[in-house]
């Protein structure tokens, strides 16, 4: 595919070529034209005992001082297949997907974001506790979602919705978790939007940023021994990459050899810090530091995102290795129901997302222009899937949450003697001052 | 971390006369010449390096042990064939059986692939193979999150930190993680077949970074299991008990018993319940409850106040931290009377708090005294000052005799 190729071009890891010549190869720079390769010259007057011995790196000498200069400027070029109108640029990237996957990746996104304005709503009318949207970056989920098996194993990090939409996970259950109410398939523990799905191969979300990343290696190192034909994808923000967990997981990943996609969503900001305050380096696609394929892509192009995706896939998978995908995005919600974010951007910023440059819109552009969508086809769904999200929100409403011994259980495989002692203690406590406590909601 | 230094630490005895005799040689090292002097007689190099505060003792015969699960094997079993092995081959051994009986458990840490600084992996990797059994990155928090994600799929991880010292770069993946992964995710996903391994407790020169006991820090912590061995026989059982367990465990390995304490060890695989704590001398007038290295000093305190003051002392070696077995503890302070707990770690907010406190609830009108912590200090584990610092058997004879008078 040509994705590889021009990946390849731009990234290419070989043996020879030592970190140093990859870096000079890139950089134009205050120093003009690119060096192509170490001087030659040089080599007619260095016998065998002068070349370097050091376990440490693969390079050639040099006698010049040259700090290498980062280049930010100009840095990885983004991919993309189709423009910000939904025209298909190259043609030969088109993945040429049949009407059904589009329309389920359309629909998928549309859906979710329908679930988002009412979720985020039912917030504010104090109906749950807190909400999370996923505004601008639904691309990223389905794109990546479409170009893996099915039981590809999901690590997430919190704003991948989208994922388990696209593998239908049913919305009794997304707002099942939000209410934590007695269907609730993690027991009513965590806060809104904490899914885990065991049958979709989403593992639980988790607060802490990045811990995520190296359990997805490890997951990835099993799967790899298991000979399960099976990668892993791990998802955070470029926010979470900061965290040493990151570090920790892409450096396991290479040196272990681990069919593992890590997917950073760049969408700009970790909630009120902005990219300029959270690197300083070319961007997140910072894999080829540790000996990792990287690519960075227009994650408002769900072609591309899926195009990518679907190679790196292939390849972890064929080859053993981890790939870096780095999707540029723009998160056009706030961070949470906790955050008002016109305290540290302009709304006019936000707009230009919204409405220029969105990957649903992106996505409908390219369905009509292939004439597999209409304004009336438009107008059926968003009052569809509007009806669907607000029954299934009517529902989770009205049921109970889980019974409160279910606060005990888990902990661990067996209850341990002296937890089970405070479960009954608890149980004497409800017994006498049981109408301080919002029994009423709770499954007897 | 100073990991190799601390292993050329370890490798490297620099004597101070062969130091001296590199003076010598200096030209105009006459000064020196004046100051240093050779290394005497023997008294004085003993002197300099400290005799160890405590005897091995090990288990006067062979238990036999029940075996816990459902299993359909008979309640106690023979201990089969057995070999001398100290604490170290006792680990290697628990873990060639886990590896030879378990195909997806791999071992996996900082150099565990040469066979480890402490040699208990010695021979594994070229058994096995070195997908099952390799080095990782210089990163202990990468280690235990690459270890539960091995286990979410299923497969078996056992982690080796180098010391426990350094594992507290993992405490966010072993605390928010690993031991919530269960109960956060209502029983869809767990990481119970993760198990980390790490040496533990003073070593006679370890100081600040390679002789800490961190149990307290992870008993505060529901999810997990903290299993700490006395002796190679128990230290082979409760391991394989600990990777075994469906819940991820943390199991310290006393680094000074590593070659100190050798005895015969079963070569087939066994199992030592977890949670449950071993009376392993009985006794009427004091109950002294420690685990790991400090079991064999209150072993000794308890000879020391039978000869000495004709008191008879239970000696409970608790061995697993959390869950503890609060009964075999209340039900011997209910005989005896009088408690005393002792562990290396510093006495504030040390493990020994939580059994006082359990103890003083469950048994108050039982006690006859207070409840005895004969701890390390509030203070770093120092360098020089170690025999100062630990609670030997004549700090812990002291506060029994003042119990027994209380």
């Amino acid at each position: 595919m040509a994705v590889a190729i021009a990946a390849a071009r731009v990234w290419r890891l070989n043996r020879g070529l030592s970190q140093a010549a990859l870096l000079l190869l890139r950089q134009p720079g205050a120093r003009g034209l690119a060096r192509s390769h170490p001087p030659r010259q040089q080599q007619q007057f260095s016998s065998l005992d002068d070349k370097p011995q050091f376990p440490g790196a693969s390079a050639e000498f040099i006698d010049k001082l040259e700090f290498i200069q980062p280049n930010v400027i100009s840095g990885i070029p983004i991919y993309r297949v189709m423009d910000r109108q939904g025209q298909i640029i190259n043609p030969s990237e088109d993945p040429h997907l049949p009407k059904e996957k589009v329309l389920k990746l359309y629909k998928s996104m549309t859906l979710l974001n329908t679930m988002d304005r009412i979720l985020y709503e039912s917030q504010r009318q104090g109906r749950i506790s807190f909400y999370m949207t996923n505004y601008g970056e639904e691309g990223t989920h389905v794109g990546s979602a479409a170009a893996l098996d099915n039981t590809d194993l999901v690590f997430g990090q919190y704003r991948e919705a989208g994922v388990l939409m696209y593998r239908d996970y049913p919305l009794e259950l997304f707002m099942a978790q939000c209410y934590g109410n007695i269907s609730d398939l993690g027991k009513g523990r965590q806060m809104p939007v904490h899914y885990g799905c065991k049958e979709r191969h989403f593992v639980t979300i988790s607060s802490p940023l990045a811990t995520q990343i190296p359990q997805a290696v490890g997951a990835a190192y099993a799967a790899k021994r298991a000979n399960a034909n099976r990668v892993v994808i791990c998802y955070f923000g470029e926010g979470a990459a900061s965290e040493g967990d990151a570090h920790a997981g892409f450096n396991f990943a290479a040196t272990l050899e681990c069919p593992i996609i890590f997917f950073c969503r760049n969408n700009g900001y970790a909630i009120s810090t902005p990219t300029s305050e959270q690197y300083r380096g070319d961007g997140i696609a910072r894999g080829p530091g540790y000996g990792i394929m990287s690519i960075r892509v227009d994650g408002n192009d769900v072609f591309a995102v899926y195009n990518a995706t679907k190679e790196a896939r292939r390849r972890a998978v064929a080859e053993n290795q981890p790939f870096l995908i780095e999707a540029m995005t723009y998160r056009i919600g706030h961070h949470s129901t906790s955050d008002d974010s016109s305290a540290y951007r302009s709304v006019d910023e936000v707009n230009y997302w919204d409405k220029q440059d969105h990957p649903i819109s992106r996505l409908r552009h390219y369905l009509l222009s292939q004439g597999w969508w209409d304004e009336e086809q438009e107008k059926a769904w968003r009052k569809q899937s509007r009806r669907k999200v607000m029954e299934a929100f009517e529902q989770a409403e009205r049921k109970p949450k889980p019974n409160p011994n279910l606060l005990f259980s888990d902990v661990y495989q067996e209850m341990p003697a002296q937890l089970r002692k405070q479960q009954e203690s608890l149980a004497r406590h409800l017994q006498t001052y049981g109408e301080h406590y919002p029994l009423d909601h709770f499954d007897k | 971390m100073a990991v190799v230094a601390a292993a050329a630490g370890w490798l490297l005895r620099l004597r101070a006369a062969g130091a001296e005799g590199h003076w010598r040689r200096l030209p105009g090292a006459g000064l020196a010449r004046g100051f240093l002097h050779p290394a005497a007689t023997v008294e004085d190099a003993a002197q300099r390096r400290q005799v160890a505060h405590f005897t091995f003792q090990p288990d006067p015969e062979p238990r036999e042990y029940a075996l816990e699960t459902q299993s359909p094997l008979p309640r106690n079993f023979e201990m089969g064939q057995t070999q001398k092995m100290n604490l170290f081959q006792s680990v290697t051994s628990a873990l060639d059986n886990s590896l030879a009986k378990d195909p997806t458990a791999v071992i996996f840490g900082e150099d565990v692939a040469f066979g480890g600084v402490f040699r208990c992996t010695v021979g594994l990797r070229d058994k096995y193979g070195k997908d099952r059994v390799f080095n990782t990155p210089l990163c202990e928090q990468g280690i235990v999150g690459f270890g539960i994600g091995i286990a979410v799929t299923g497969a078996t991880a056992i982690a080796e930190i180098q010391f426990a010292d350094y594992i507290f770069p993992a405490f966010d993946q072993i605390v928010n993680e690993a031991a919530k992964y269960r109960y956060r995710s209502g029983d869809l996903f767990n990481c119970g077949s993760l198990t980390i391994r790490s040496p533990w407790g003073c070593v006679g020169h370890g100081a600040l970074y390679h002789s800490q006991s961190p149990e307290a820090f992870f008993a505060h912590c529901p999810g997990i299991k903290v299993v700490i061995p006395r002796s190679p026989f128990q230290a082979k059982g409760l391991l394989l008990s600990c990777i075994e367990d469906k819940n991820p465990c943390i199991f310290f390995e006393p680094k000074i018993l590593y070659r100190a304490a050798a005895e015969e060890v079963p070569i087939e695989p066994y199992n030592i319940p977890l949670s449950q704590a071993e009376v392993i001398q009985e006794g009427s007038d004091v109950t002294l409850v420690a685990w790991g290295t400090q079991v064999h000093v209150i072993r000794e305190v308890a000879s020391m106040a039978k000869e000495k003051l004709g008191v008879s002392c239970e000696v409970i070696d608790l061995r697993t931290i959390i869950p503890w077995d609060v009964d075999t503890i209340c039900k011997s302070v209910i005989k005896t009377g009088r408690l005393l707990i002792s562990h290396e770690a510093p006495l504030t907010g040390g493990f020994a708090s939580e059994i006082s406190s359990t103890v003083q609830e469950e048994c108050f009108l039982n006690l006859e005294a207070p409840i005895s912590r004969v701890c390390g200090y509030d203070t770093p584990f120092p360098h020089i000052f170690e025999p100062f610092y630990i609670p030997d058997k004549w700090k812990c004879y002291d506060a029994l005799r003042k119990m027994i008078n209380y």
